[in-house]
């Protein structure tokens, strides 16, 4: 048993551990500067490590994550705490943050495991696997997906029987049923929150139907199967396996409307649903992708010409909100929509509907800080003080914002905002 | 002593194993000479075959590696850095692509792409044999760094820069800093003017001792390298004209954008009255108070042409300006606040204020303003009518049935183009994309870096931004044009040419085909030689085919190398 909490002293702190996260912890510490790395979940890369490629040059996002992710892993100036709660934030002066954090126990001794997946063939538990978006199950010893980082196995210890079937396969004998929770405290010299963002929750939306229907899935769900690490080794229903033919995307879902509580525009969702057009129609070439949108925002470099590339592959443009989607006996759906070129209300008929669900945001950090108030902006995301001038200025000095924290982002401009926030950091540390 | 090499051919999670049949290729290649390992992958850059390369290496004490996958320009020094930190000379590693080159090339032939990936792998075998270890190039880099443009995102560099304790040079070539500011009114999404934010700016600048400002002052002469550039600047005085010298470790290019000018007729630019573009229409409003008069008519209507310039059918320019619509919806909004009886109508392309800009649209709508959105190739048509504006358009929201509009002004919702002063462009030699705005190396890797080493860029010169993505870019820029000059020194590339000098009868060829003017003539026991400058030379090569008496090599890319390579090639 653990009885005093371990006290580690860095420049910086960073708290989450996605593409924002990381990119501000490299270039702080490219230039010199020791920096804590806190990942609440079991692996780095945040969203972006699970997608399938990027928009608009169609990189395969793994390509580019991974190394990104192994740079930070290796790098002698980060320290990483994956699968760990940061519990508070003071600021006791300038140059002075003092953070508790929980690191969570994996049941797994990580310096010995070697990441052999015995453990995971051994356990005779199956539940959900979220890193699949629950389209498949997996063990409860597991390793988090192929690609994580720390590829390391864990014990998800909730479903857990405690049945030792993998202590018993463990070659190096790393399974560890006593470990607990170790407490930690950390002092740092300047604070970056690189927090991301939530999905949209469709199952807010009766009228989708997401949840009840089989063949209504999330954007999210979608990179899963067009990813390299796919939990299928082809595109189709996990209803029934079949190949779908007729695949409808509903954009702005859960974005762009008052009555959901969403005004904004959640500025990812059109060019990743494009691009999933553009892959599903290599995929399947035979398939029929159209895709139901208010307003196409192709706004960045390269962007609109990759959307006239979608318009010239043959993907299908209406101009039209979707209103109900209902399931017929055969798992397909039929689709009520507006046709707004002709006025007219319709009704299509898809065997798979992918919801492009938008970005929330991830309130969490403001509660974080006990001394001083990070405040958050109408929406709920963090506010920044001085967007215009200072982008990455917090209501904190000395705490600075990265990546889908302030509001909706896409890759590239994620990862320009964690390069402004570890300079402002460098400028702080600097004075 | 005969090396020990290992192979690594990767499946990249079936962007190479869906056409390249990796495990036929590592049949075909694991008896080759020297090959003592030979291995397939799903993701070669990834964590786990890292640390099995590593391992791999120390075990068997491997004296080159051979990695078949990707670009080299997305992992090569992905790889360089396993092989450093197994304790394998970077430089015994050789990179086959056989992405780009076998399977994304030849996907419709499976068979074909794998027997092109097997010689392809064979070729770098062939070429990891003569590797050889070599040592970085170590040289001093200066702590300033030039930031060459004065606007917003040369400002925001040149603070941060400063902030960071470097020695800032900020070149300017108008008489005074702020560039597009001066035209920006409210700027979204604070209620704040471009004038305001210039004159924060300005302070702070005025608080940096590390900076110095020239203005008045133009590029017009560049060489050397990372770590140690040289600049001539041209400065227009009262008394004429000056040049000043500048030794900096690194540039920061941040010279911003020309705003569309529409040819004569356009939308009735030039030729209808009353038919002005945005920033026209942004000078008018900061000179109206009481009333909105332009052309002696009072203003009571005001239609509004989104896209022109940009997202063109028929012109070159195919790429959205991405600022224009939340610029445009602003303006208007600006105009209401100013004189709410005047109407707006927008004829748009589909509005594209993504993000939380929703928040401003959704303001316009509620204050009543009317938005048509015409289809792509049915543009509005203007004509005069009664003093006024006809504009007739397709309508996608009443079935594409004509709209018409009286307006007394139009405003042109113009969008960025790049600076139409090339001469920085040309002179740093810096690639364009498409769009013709400088290209970063990777948007998402590398996305302030250009290919020239130690050169950055920042802001509109890189493609269309708003104030706060301009500033987040610059001061990403800023953080890495820091990490080239914060430490004082630097390495670079050791593959560089080299001249054999019994044979060299200085000829020029060389010297006149260098793109880096990195060869020059030196005396060699009495004789005219060619001499290659280590720090300038980029290895690109172009010496090597001009020389008559074949006397230049490229280390690392010797005619040994390059025709043992082509030996297996041509089998």
């Amino acid at each position: 048993m653990q009885k005093e909490p371990t006290i580690l002293s860095f420049d910086a702190l960073v708290i989450g551990g996605g593409i924002a996260g990381g990119e501000a912890a490299l270039n702080l510490a490219n230039n010199g500067y020791k920096v804590i790395l806190i990942e609440k979940r079991l692996s780095l890369g945040g969203k972006m490590i699970m997608l399938s490629k990027v928009f608009p040059t169609l990189d395969c996002s793994a390509c580019i994550t991974t190394p990104k992710v192994s740079e930070i892993s290796r790098h002698p100036n980060i320290t990483i705490f994956t699968e760990s709660d940061l519990t508070s934030i003071e600021k006791r002066g300038e140059h002075d943050f003092v953070a508790r954090v929980t690191r969570r126990p994996r049941y797994v001794i990580a310096e010995d495991c070697t990441a052999c997946q015995l453990c995971e063939e051994a356990c005779p538990v199956i539940v959900k696997d979220q890193f699949q978006y629950n389209l498949v199950g997996r063990k409860a010893a597991y390793i988090p997906f192929s690609i994580a980082s720390p590829k390391v196995a864990a014990i998800d210890i909730e479903n857990c029987t405690l049945c030792g079937a993998c202590e018993k396969v463990c070659p190096p004998g790393c399974i560890d049923f006593t470990q607990e929770p170790r407490e930690y405290v950390i002092n740092a010299k300047t604070t970056i929150v690189a927090t991301g963002f939530k999905l949209y929750d469709p199952s807010n939306v009766p009228r989708y139907n997401y949840g009840e229907a089989r063949n209504v899935i999330t954007s999210m769900q979608m990179e899963r199967l067009l990813a390299p690490t796919r939990p299928f080794h082809t595109i189709l229903r996990s209803s029934d396996g079949k190949v779908p033919d007729k695949i409808a995307y509903v954009l702005c879902a859960g974005s762009r409307d008052d009555s959901l509580g969403n005004p904004i525009c959640s500025q990812i969702c059109c060019m990743y649903s494009i691009k999933q057009a553009q892959l599903l129609m290599g995929a399947l070439p035979m398939a029929d992708i159209t895709i139901y949108y208010i307003d196409i925002r192709a706004y960045g470099k390269g962007y609109d010409e990759f959307y006239e590339q979608a318009v010239g592959m043959g993907v299908r443009f209406v101009k039209g909100k979707v209103g109900r989607i209902s399931e017929k006996e055969n798992g397909n759906l039929t689709l009520k929509y507006e046709d707004v070129t002709t006025g007219k209300l319709k009704e299509a008929d898809h065997d798979l509907v992918v919801l492009s669900v938008g970005v929330k945001p991830n309130s969490e950090p403001a509660g974080l800080f006990t001394t001083h108030q990070l405040e958050l902006d109408s929406l709920k995301f963090v506010k920044q003080s001085d967007p215009l001038l200072s982008p990455a200025k917090t209501t904190i000095k000395g705490v600075f914002v990265a990546g889908t924290a302030t509001g909706p982002k896409d890759i590239p401009d994620s990862i320009l905002s964690a390069g402004a926030a570890s300079t402002e950091a460098i400028c702080y540390l600097n004075q | 002593m005969k090396k020990k090499l290992g192979i690594y051919i990767c499946a990249c999670g079936g962007n190479i194993s869906d056409y390249v049949d990796i495990e036929k290729v590592k049949d075909s290649i694991k008896d080759e000479d020297c090959v003592i390992l030979a291995k397939t992958t799903m993701f070669a850059c990834g964590d786990s075959n890292q640390n099995d390369m590593d391992t791999d290496i120390k075990e068997n004490n491997l004296s080159g590696i051979v990695v078949a996958s990707c670009s080299p320009k997305l992992h090569l020094s992905t790889f360089r850095a396993v092989s450093e930190r197994a304790g394998l000379n970077k430089y015994n590693y050789v990179h086959a692509n056989i992405r780009e080159q076998a399977s994304w090339a030849h996907s419709d032939d499976k068979s074909g792409a794998t027997d092109k990936a097997i010689l392809l792998v064979k070729a770098a075998i062939a070429k990891a044999r003569l590797a050889e270890s070599l040592e970085p190039i170590v040289i001093e880099s200066k702590r300033s760094v030039a930031v060459i443009g004065g606007g917003v995102a040369g400002l925001k560099a040149a603070l941060s820069l400063s902030r960071m304790q470097d020695e800032v040079f900020l070149i300017e070539r108008e008489s005074r800093v702020g560039g597009k500011l001066h035209e920006l009114d409210t700027i979204s999404p604070e209620q704040i003017t471009g004038k305001e934010l210039l004159t924060s700016l300005e302070e702070d600048i005025k608080n940096e001792k590390n900076i110095i400002l020239l203005t008045n002052s133009e590029v017009v002469g560049y060489s050397g390298n990372i770590g140690d550039f040289k600049l001539k600047v041209n400065i227009s005085g009262s008394q004429g004209q000056s040049l000043k010298d500048i030794n900096v470790g690194s540039i920061l290019v941040a010279t911003g954008f020309n705003s569309y000018t529409p040819a004569d007729g356009e939308f009735g630019y030039n030729q209808i009255k009353n038919v002005i573009t945005l920033p026209q229409f942004r000078n008018l409003l900061r000179n109206n108070n009481e009333k909105l008069v332009y052309n002696d008519k009072e203003i009571n209507s005001i239609a509004y042409i989104y896209c022109v310039g940009s997202r063109q059918v028929k012109g070159d320019n195919k790429y959205c300006s991405r600022y224009c619509c939340t610029a445009a919806v602003q303006a208007s909004l600006d105009v209401k606040h100013k004189y709410p009886e005047i109407q707006n109508y927008h004829f748009t392309r589909g509005v594209r204020t993504y993000g939380k800009q929703e928040l401003i649209y959704k303001e316009s709508n509620r204050v009543g303003d009317i938005y048509i959105q015409f289809p792509d190739k049915k543009p509005p048509v203007l004509t005069e009518f009664e003093g006024a504006i006809s504009i007739k358009a397709g309508d996608l929201l009443s079935e594409k049935k004509e709209v018409e509009a009286i307006a007394d002004l139009v405003v042109l919702i113009t969008g960025m183009v790049p600076d139409k002063d090339t001469s920085l462009g040309s002179l740093l030699k810096l690639p364009k994309g498409r769009d013709k705005f400088f290209n970063e190396i990777h948007m998402k890797l590398r996305p302030v870096e250009t290919v020239i080493d130690g050169i950055t860029i920042a802001g509109t010169c890189q493609g269309p931004k708003n104030v706060m993505e301009s500033v987040n870019s610059a001061m990403s820029a800023a953080a890495k044009s820091h990490s080239f000059v914060s430490k004082g020194e630097l390495e670079l590339e050791p593959i560089i040419a080299y001249v054999e000098k019994a044979s060299c009868n200085w000829c020029n060829a060389c010297s006149n085909a260098c793109p880096f003017n990195a060869i020059s003539m030196i005396d060699f026991e009495g004789r005219s030689v060619a001499t290659i400058n280590t720090s300038t030379c980029k290895g690109c090569g172009m010496c090597l085919p001009v020389c008559p008496s074949d006397s230049i090599e490229l280390i690392s890319f010797t005619n040994k190398e390059m025709e043992s390579m082509i030996d297996v090639l041509a089998q």
